[in-house]
């Protein structure tokens, strides 16, 4: 078919491009627009032209530099940790067959399935400093000398947060990288048979340029859930103590939703698309870099 | 080479595959317990009894094994089957809205029928990877002007911003994986294009829209933000903003209940999940691989 008798727009997609200007479009452009003005919902009175004041406000606010230090922590250490851990337990099982073996992988997957809001609820349970099952497993362990209130102390709390996180992050992992290993030809893992090349240079050299690109994609995905994620702050900590565990989804709820105030959270929320749109160009060029090899 | 050298070669390398094994098997029984540890921990809750759940000395096999957590969540003061139905209605009817809009698109994008189908593609996978925060503020306002705050409606609403891009994106990647040929015949035949994507395509790529609606269903299951900023009263909640919102009240220091109500929200995920496990990281990846 000709490039120029095709049309501009096909009616097919129309259902889901009006759907997407009304929920997305519209509150986007609005998102921009309340950046620029001063209005809180409780003060009933129309909003407030401030310029760049928002920005301004922003640059000067200590604890929109904490929580967007801490986003980078939660999710850079979530999902660095859970690929490394999901890929070796993906090596480890890649060879063993049979029911139970498939047993075995069923239930290292199974934590993808547990709702977040129940992961938050299940670890904060067994953080608890008195009679929390991971205070009695390493007092009886030796490994420390009386109960941790791990969710209450400025300095342990968000990597406690992040533990969890790992626990419901490692599934996808390795999910991703047992699929893209079993869609290695044979020839290739043949050819290194033949070639009698050791396993870790079978894994480093054979394996690993095969799962390059599920393992772009796949922490593309993971980075934007987990920049996403306010289930686990929040019922963990709330984004406490003090500051501690404040992500800028936990920061930009209680600008939003605590004190009202619309325009600054339009404002928090505009950097933070344009952050995150700068994560996804990144990768997108990673990926088009390695198609255009 | 001697013989003799040639024969410890031989057993140095035996040992060293029986190490390798051994470190395998060890490895993997580490991961399967810190897999299952926490799941273990909250189902032996809910079955003991209130005393022995809260306390200090946990007992890690209940002693007293009773259902009582679950029939109070049935019996007590709270909606909980109220909450329970909310959840399932909202994100099934976001699921299969998602997922209805979405087909044409994605069938639309992957055959390219027109001209600014590369530039669409790009922009429904810029749309995905939105964080939602951002539409958060605007969203309530907009759901407040039009009174929709407090609905199903304006929530399953909420749901379809992360719902329908996603969609798109994944049903897009399976539709790719099906050869223009097979329509070829019919496309001959002089049938109409939405024919053709109902009676031909649709059929083939069955497993494939259940994966993404399911896959959909989860992420709507899982949001925490939305219900608890656009559902205000309180029977009204979804599931796991429920559980939030009365954390407070009813559970505080109920953790055996709570541990009770933890698996029943993560009972009819469980299900769907291990239903379409296996097409859901082809689904997820497969659309990003391969470009466009």
């Amino acid at each position: 078919m000709p490039a120029l008798s095709k049309p501009f727009l096909h009616w097919m997609v129309l259902p889901t491009l009006l759907v997407l200007l009304a929920i997305i479009g519209y509150p986007v452009v609005s998102t921009v627009y309340l950046s620029f003005f001063g209005y809180n919902l409780l003060d009933f009175t129309p909003p407030e032209y401030l310029g760049l004041g928002n920005f301004k406000d922003m640059a000067n606010d200590r604890i929109f530099w904490i929580s967007l230090k801490n986003t980078l922590y939660y999710t850079g250490g979530t999902v660095l940790v859970s690929m490394l851990i999901g890929t070796a337990v993906a090596l480890l099982l890649e060879n063993l067959k049979g029911p139970v073996w498939s047993c075995v992988r069923a239930l290292v997957v199974s934590p993808w399935a547990v709702p977040f809001v129940v992961v938050a609820f299940l670890f904060r349970f067994m953080y608890m400093q008195n009679g929390g099952i991971v205070n009695d497993i390493l007092l009886d362990l030796g490994v420390i000398a009386s109960p941790v209130s791990w969710l209450n102390r400025a300095d342990i709390s968000l990597g406690a947060i992040i533990v969890a996180n790992i626990w419901a992050t490692i599934p996808f992992f390795f999910l991703l990288v047992s699929s893209a290993l079993s869609g290695i030809p044979d020839a290739v893992l043949e050819s290194a048979r033949v070639d009698r090349a050791g396993l870790w240079s079978t894994i480093f050299h054979i394996k690993l340029p095969f799962l390059r690109n599920p393992l772009v994609v796949g922490s593309l995905l993971m980075v934007i859930s987990n920049f996403n994620d306010f289930a686990k702050v929040w019922v963990m900590t709330q984004g406490g103590p003090g500051y501690a565990t404040t992500t800028l989804v936990v920061y930009v709820y209680r600008v939003a939703f605590e004190r009202f105030e619309i325009g600054y959270a339009s404002a928090l929320g505009l950097i933070w698309l344009l952050l995150l749109l700068l994560v996804s160009v990144f990768y997108i060029r990673l990926l088009w870099n390695r198609q255009n090899d | 080479m001697t013989d003799r050298s040639h024969h410890a070669r031989g057993n140095s390398n035996a040992t060293r595959r029986i190490l390798g094994k051994a470190f395998q098997y060890v490895f993997i029984a580490i991961a399967l317990f810190w897999t299952i540890a926490p799941i273990y921990w909250m189902l032996s809750t809910s079955l003991k009894t209130e005393l022995e759940a809260t306390r200090l000395d946990p007992s890690l096999v209940p002693e007293n094994v009773t259902l009582d957590n679950y029939v109070r969540l049935f019996q007590g003061d709270l909606p909980f089957v109220s909450f329970f139905v909310n959840s399932v209605i909202t994100c099934f009817l976001a699921a299969i809205v998602s997922v209805v809009i979405a087909v044409p698109a994605a069938y639309a994008l992957s055959r390219r029928n027109f001209r600014t189908a590369e530039q669409t593609g790009y922009l429904v996978l810029v749309v995905r990877m939105f964080p939602m925060i951002v539409l958060l503020a605007p969203l309530y306002l907009v759901l407040m002007n039009t009174g929709l705050l407090d609905t199903m409606f304006g929530l399953i609403l909420g749901y379809t911003t992360f719902g329908l891009p996603f969609a798109v994106w994944m049903l897009k990647g399976f539709i790719d994986a099906v050869p223009v040929e097979i329509e070829e015949a019919a496309r001959v035949d002089g049938y109409p294009q939405w024919e053709i994507l109902l009676k031909i395509i649709v059929p083939l790529i069955y497993p494939g829209v259940v994966t993404t609606g399911i896959f959909v269903l989860m992420e709507a299951w899982n949001n925490l933000i939305y219900p608890l900023t656009f559902i205000t009263s309180i029977e009204k909640q979804s599931l796991p903003a429920a559980l939030v919102l009365t954390f407070t009240g009813q559970f505080k220091t109920d953790w055996g209940g709570m541990m009770a109500a933890s698996a029943i929200t993560t009972l009819p995920l469980m299900i769907a999940f291990f239903a379409v496990q296996r097409s859901m990281v082809r689904g997820l990846t497969a659309g990003s691989v391969t470009g466009t």
